[in-house]
């Protein structure tokens, strides 16, 4: 599709046969189809080619159809025609392709057709044991958290019970768009059967086969006590939801929800590249896919089997939506493990991402993995945030000793950050009175503030705390002895 | 006090012989009905709390027509109450049935703005409001549901769920605003909670119906739509949004709602037809307004000639300018209209500077425009409606149903261009008592200059037509992809009352759509309304940035100033340009308009006497040709053009004097367009029967030019503006280079051939069919521009024929007339 060229009427070189039968047979469109030119912006108005002046370009060359408009009449009508030829040839081509009779899909993607009542679509299913390793995390570590992981991880207020209850989910779409044209042709589930872990897909074999997906997927939900997903609350959740209505059926909207993308933003962000699934499972379950297919092209592997009918190409998609169900698993172990034994082989930057996390929930583990963080040589931006987190709690505590060891750590981090330099000169100002420590402490800070060019607000602000500091000295110049750091 | 300053402008010596018409419209009674018995109790308190004791006819009329089922369309005066008329019954509706849901459609977000307002303040009037006070979106929950089959609609249902367990009705009136200014975290909360929503087409196209799930509560009980300003909604636009209205229609039916539609349109030739095609379903027309008027008294004003030797007169802008001053000095609340921005700009400044010089209080004056920042706007406005700014120079902003309140005196600078602009702007000025004034300060222009010399037609005129297409193709595709994209589309299922199975076909051909269960179903990735714009504007916005702003500690600051869309920057933000806003003068310093760069106009603060005025040129060249029609008399072609035109240089305008003091040129890149166009040229036999002089004939030919462009819109239902004309020649494309009006005659002149040719283009870029079709029907269209020539009454040329006599020459008509002739015998 060119839709992406801005050429929003979709008239690509398809176009020629009913743009003709429409609009007469020489509507320009009809023979501007060569793929190599560039699409003339329908939706724009007069609009300059963009300082083609600068670029040595000509201006309008890139509007023009025929490359620079100098190409003349004459060239045109010939390329026109060439276009013509090869779109005919293209056709008749097409036409005598000799299509090999599809194999039956369910041998080819292994499953069964199975009829709903409300129409038949494909599924196929497969079980694990729970010792299965997906990367370094074994199904079975999903399975042994305990309810309070499962709080931790959810959104507060959501309850998703026992683990054994969950349902994991992850769709492949149509497009990324969102909205009512999206649509969801692969739902791949998983859930403890017996000892046994299973994941089910339901697959569209056609797109009027959504109805006999959602039959079939309706009670799966209801019968979960909660489902797991990764950016499930912002992509596939909705998605199904429009899906529902759309097919007039009942959303149970009201079945508890855990979003792994949450508590893996918490623990990765700013440690990571990014918090993709891929990422996180490649660096923290040391999952490595094989012949992986990229989630960009799946929508399109999809339209080209609906346009073929040549299953094959899907196997790649239907093992990549598995995998993403079993990474779901993994990472919900992950964070089990990491929750409920203590955290000896996590990282520095794991430990802190993990007192994130904790934090909302349990806010004394929280600070226990922010110390132990630090021990473990914690720096960079995470050290400093760490170290400026734990110090606001041990401040909010009255701790001071703490919280000024901290602040002393914090100001000789290598990048300047104005809070612990405000923090001490504060504490030294207003708690300990002790005018003149306060003052040098400014007075360094002013001069590492103006060193690392900040913004003129943190230069103010601190050129105002001296002037008063400087005052009050020049009131009481002696500090005050007996009021030490222990009030 | 207003009529003495009438009388005074028509008397005394410099004002009065200047006056060449004046009519006098006598002040009207109201016609007013008693509050009919079907009205909700509450609704009459609030009324009479308000001071209304009784309804004028045109709303009691659209009342009944509402209650009998009808969908309706009132066409009154501005200020004649109509926003009562679709604001009454949209209020009872939700006072009375707790599951009606109500969609108000506005061409802009300002006047979604208004009306909600509005609507807020004629609510607080209402007894028995659970929860004083405005309703915030994020309270409490709102029991959804969805589709027939009543499924729960979802997360929005969960949330309320954790903030209170039982769903509680809530107050009556729920309404909001969604529109582009709607914050993403309040649109949720919006969707799940009004119960009426004020937004505008662009937003319902792309946000609304390709989501209509999240908003299933309101297509399940959708009872009104409310069109107010219908008559924006013409041309290509208005064929845009006629397809829309099918798409609404078709997610309606989906959820089992039809709802009556409430319309209202400024004065056109044919609002009950307009509103029609755009909802595809009969309207009834209320057209009789009720409502009182004062006396109106309407100038007619030419500027004195200053020049008797080369005919020049006094320049406009001074002329309107003194004309506002000696309102607003006796403190009439004014507002002057000026025909673009930089004479906005220039207005104000002279206005300012007038009223500085006497009575002191300028700032009562303020500048409105397109460009403006949106707090800007607003605080005028506000300052209109509370009297705290007592005059306004607007652009044609100001035209469409902005509240203001009413003014006493309108100036006119310059003519609108069409009649209907011409009563929306004369009809800012006029209160239910009292006088109010309308003066038309006419430029030098031939069209103005024709109008103020023909009162009878600037005065008899009706309004022009408001035509829509929506079958046409390319307009109908692109709906068609945003339909299937909402909902399958079924086999046999019509688009409006439009069979289009043979599109649908064609889409299915393309890979867009997709074919099974008797069903088409959208099959792309894409998001079709993403690339289909309404409008023919685009984003990219220039913005225009102070680099000499400073804060409140002396310190730099890049301040954003205004805003300048695509199409005018290269007109208005070139290098050294004086760019005003609210008559402060900035001088542009650079122009950042590379393709990978952001769009930005840097600017400083700058003390001047002059403006600046840009010069362009244009041409119109043939790429491709791709029918042709011999006839011996004339070659007819159609094929694709370039059309270019580009910003050469400006000149430098004193302020006041408004004298030529110097001038510049720019390097700016040329701004083109690819479209479609069919062009005519006559055969130089037919040519030498008619006349021997080139001048003569090129000016007949420039009539005929003007003549068949407007005849071109009636053939094609679309609006003047959406085709563009020109007089060339055949030169190609690789020739050719852009020329002012005056330079292409020149060439023409000199030409070893002689072969002027006509163009009319599609002035939608990449073309929207209009030529083709054009094409097919030229000889017709030759046929119809002879009848009009013969049928007008004016002696040489009038704009109903080959455009103002000034303008094309005296011996234009006559010359038309003979070639026409020829070329249809």
């Amino acid at each position: 599709m060119t839709e992406r060229d801005g050429v929003p009427s979709g008239l690509t070189p398809r176009a020629d046969a009913w743009t003709r039968a429409i609009l007469g047979p020489f509507h320009p469109v009809a023979r501007s189809s060569s793929a190599s030119r560039v699409p003339v912006p329908r939706d724009t108005a007069l609009r300059a080619s963009g300082g083609g002046t600068h670029d040595g370009t000509t201006p309008g060359a890139r509007w023009t159809r025929d490359g620079a408009p100098s190409n003349g009449p004459d060239r045109s009508t010939r390329d026109a025609t060439l276009d013509e030829l090869r779109h005919v040839i293209r056709r008749i081509e097409s036409r005598h392709v000799p299509r090999a009779a599809p194999e039956p899909i369910e041998r080819v993607l292994g499953g069964a057709l199975l009829d709903t009542g409300a129409g038949t679509l494909l599924v196929t299913r497969r079980e694990y044991p729970l010792a299965h390793r997906h990367g370094a995390v074994a199904l079975a570590d999903a399975f042994a958290a305990s309810e309070p992981v499962l709080r931790v991880v959810a959104r507060a207020g959501e309850e998703p019970g026992e683990p054994r209850g969950l349902l994991f989910i992850d769709t492949e779409t149509t497009g990324l768009a969102g909205g009512t044209g999206t649509y969801a042709f692969l739902v791949g589930v998983g859930a403890i059967e017996d000892d046994r872990f299973v994941v089910t897909q339901y697959f569209m074999r056609d797109l009027d086969e959504e109805p006999a997906l959602l039959e079939a997927l309706g009670p799966r939900l209801d019968a979960a006590s909660g489902l797991v997903t990764f950016n499930g609350s912002g992509f596939d959740l909705p998605l199904l939801e429009t899906r529902f209505i759309l097919g007039r059926r009942r959303w149970p909207a009201m079945i508890p929800h855990v979003d792994l993308l949450r508590p893996a933003r918490r623990v990765w962000l700013g440690h990571l590249a990014d918090c993709r699934l891929a990422t996180v499972e490649r660096e923290a379950l040391g999952l490595a896919r094989e012949d992986d297919v990229p989630g960009a092209m799946i929508p399109a592997l999809y339209f080209q089997f609906l346009r073929t009918r040549q299953a094959r190409p899907l196997t790649r998609v239907f093992a990549h939506n598995r995998d993403d169900v079993l990474s779901l698993v993994a990472l919900l172990g992950w964070f089990a493990r990491a929750l409920e034994r203590d955290g000896a082989t996590l990282s520095a930057a794991e430990l802190a991402g993990l007192g994130r996390l904790l934090e909302p929930v349990d806010v004394e583990r929280g600070l226990a993995c922010y110390r132990a963080a630090l021990e473990r040589g914690l720096d960079g931006g995470a050290g400093l945030w760490t170290c400026l987190r734990l110090a606001a709690w041990e401040k909010r505590r009255e701790r001071w000793d703490a919280a000024c060891a901290l602040w002393e750590t914090a100001v000789r981090h290598a990048t300047f950050d104005p809070r612990p330099w405000e923090e001490l000169a504060k504490f030294h100002e207003h708690r300990t009175r002790n005018f003149a420590t306060a003052r040098e402490l400014v007075v360094t800070a002013l001069h590492r503030a103006r060193t690392a060019d900040a913004v003129p607000r943190v230069i103010d602000d601190f050129a105002y705390r001296l002037a008063r500091l400087e005052r009050r000295l020049a009131v009481s110049p002696a500090p005050l002895a007996g009021r030490g750091n222990g009030m | 006090m207003l009529g003495e300053i009438i009388d005074d402008l028509l008397i005394s010596k410099p004002t009065g012989p200047c006056i060449t018409a004046t009519r006098v419209f006598p002040a009207r009674e109201a016609v007013t009905t008693p509050f009919p018995p079907s009205l909700d109790a509450r609704l009459a308190g609030a009324l009479r709390r308000r001071g209304v004791e009784a309804l004028y006819s045109h709303q009691a009329r659209t009342w009944e027509l509402v209650h009998a089922g009808k969908n309706v369309v009132v066409v009154t005066p501005t200020a004649s109450g109509k926003t009562l008329c679709y604001n009454l019954p949209a209020l009872q509706a939700l006072l009375c049935q707790p599951d009606a849901r109500i969609l108000y459609v506005f061409p802009t977000k300002a006047l979604a703005q208004d009306q909600l307002a509005e609507l807020e303040e004629l609510g607080k009037l209402l007894p028995e409001r659970p929860a004083a006070g405005p309703e915030r979106p994020a309270a409490g929950p709102e029991r959804p549901a969805a589709g027939p089959e009543r499924p729960a609609a979802g997360r929005e249902g969960r949330e309320g769920r954790a903030a209170a367990p039982a769903a509680s009705p809530g107050p009556a009136l729920r309404m909001f605003t969604y529109d582009g200014d709607t914050p993403q975290d309040a649109r949720r909360a919006v969707r799940a909670r009004a119960n009426l929503v004020l937004t505008n087409p662009d937003m319902l196209h792309s946000g609304i119906l390709p989501h209509h799930t999240k908003w299933a509560s309101l297509f399940q009980s959708l009872t009104y739509v409310v069109i107010d300003e219908l008559h924006a909604y013409r041309g290509v636009f208005g064929s845009h949004v006629a397809n829309l209205m099918r798409r609404l229609a078709r997610i309606c039916r989906h959820y089992g709602s039809t709802p009556q539609f409430i319309m209202a349109s400024a004065t056109i030739a044919n609002p009950g037809q307009l509103a029609e095609r755009l909802i595809g379903a009969p309207v009834e027309e209320v057209a009789e307004s009720g409502a009182p008027r004062g006396e109106k008294t309407f100038l007619c004003y030419n500027p004195p000639v200053v020049n008797p030797e080369l005919g020049i007169r006094a320049p406009y802008l001074g002329e309107a300018g003194r004309i506002a001053l000696r309102f607003l000095r006796e403190k009439v609340a004014t507002i002057v209209f000026a025909q673009s921005r930089l004479s906005t700009e220039v207005l104000l400044t002279a206005i300012r500077g007038g009223l500085a010089d006497k009575t002191g209080d300028a700032s009562a004056i303020r500048g409105y425009r397109g460009g403006y920042l949106p707090n800007r706007r607003r605080e005028v406005e506000q300052g209109l409606r509370s009297g705290d700014v007592l005059g306004v120079v607007s652009t044609n902003a100001l035209e469409l149903g902005v509240d203001i309140g009413s003014l006493d005196a309108a100036v006119l600078a310059g003519y609108p261009g069409t009649i209907a602009s011409l009563w929306q702007q004369a009809g800012r000025a006029g209160r239910r008592s009292g006088p109010s004034v309308a003066v038309l300060v006419a430029t030098s222009a031939p069209l103005d200059q024709f109008m103020v010399n023909h009162p009878d037609y600037l005065f008899g005129t009706p309004p022009e037509h408001a035509r829509v297409n929506p079958d046409n193709p390319f307009i109908l595709v692109n709906h068609l992809k945003c339909a299937a994209f909402e909902l399958p589309l079924a086999d046999a299922e019509p688009f409006g009352d439009l069979d289009v199975r043979r599109f649908l076909a064609a889409l299915e051909d393309e890979g867009v759509l997709h074919h099974a269960g008797e069903r088409f179903h959208w099959a792309s990735e894409t998001y079709p309304a993403d690339h289909v714009s309404l409008r023919t504007v685009t984003t990219d916005n220039f913005l225009v940035i102070d680099t000499t702003a400073r804060d409140a500690r002396q310190t730099k600051r890049r301040q954003i100033v205004a805003e300048v869309d695509w199409s005018s920057a290269f007109a208005t933000i070139y290098p050294k340009a004086i760019y005003m806003v609210e008559s402060e003068p900035y001088e542009v310093q650079e122009l950042h308009f590379r393709e990978d760069e952001e769009k930005v106009a840097y600017v400083k603060r700058v003390v001047v006497d002059y403006f600046t005025d840009a010069v362009s040129a244009k041409g119109v060249w043939i790429l491709r040709r791709l029918d042709s029609r011999e006839d011996g008399r004339f070659q007819l072609e159609q094929g694709e053009v370039l059309v270019a035109e580009k910003v050469v240089g400006f000149k430098k305008i004193k302020m006041g004097t408004l004298e030529n003091v110097g001038s510049g040129e720019v390097e700016l890149p040329q701004q083109e367009m690819q479209t479609t166009s069919v062009w005519l040229t006559v055969s130089s036999d037919v040519l030498a029967r008619v006349s021997r002089s080139r001048d003569e004939l090129i000016d007949g030919l420039r009539g005929i030019t003007y003549l068949l462009h407007h005849l071109s819109s009636f053939f094609l239902l679309c609006d003047v503006r959406d085709l563009g004309s020109w007089l060339g020649d055949t030169t190609p494309a690789a020739t050719g280079a852009v020329a002012t009006r005056e330079s292409t005659r020149q060439r023409l002149l000199e030409a070893e051939r002689f072969q002027p040719t006509i163009y009319l283009y599609d002035a939608h870029a990449g073309g929207i069919g209009l030529a083709e079709r054009l094409f097919e029907v030229f000889p017709d269209l030759l046929v119809r521009a002879l009848e009009t020539l013969e049928q007008c009454a004016c002696r040489s040329g009038c704009p109903s024929c080959v455009g103002p006599v000034n303008e094309v020459g005296r011996r234009a008509k006559l010359t038309a007339r003979a070639l026409l002739a020829q070329l249809t015998a």
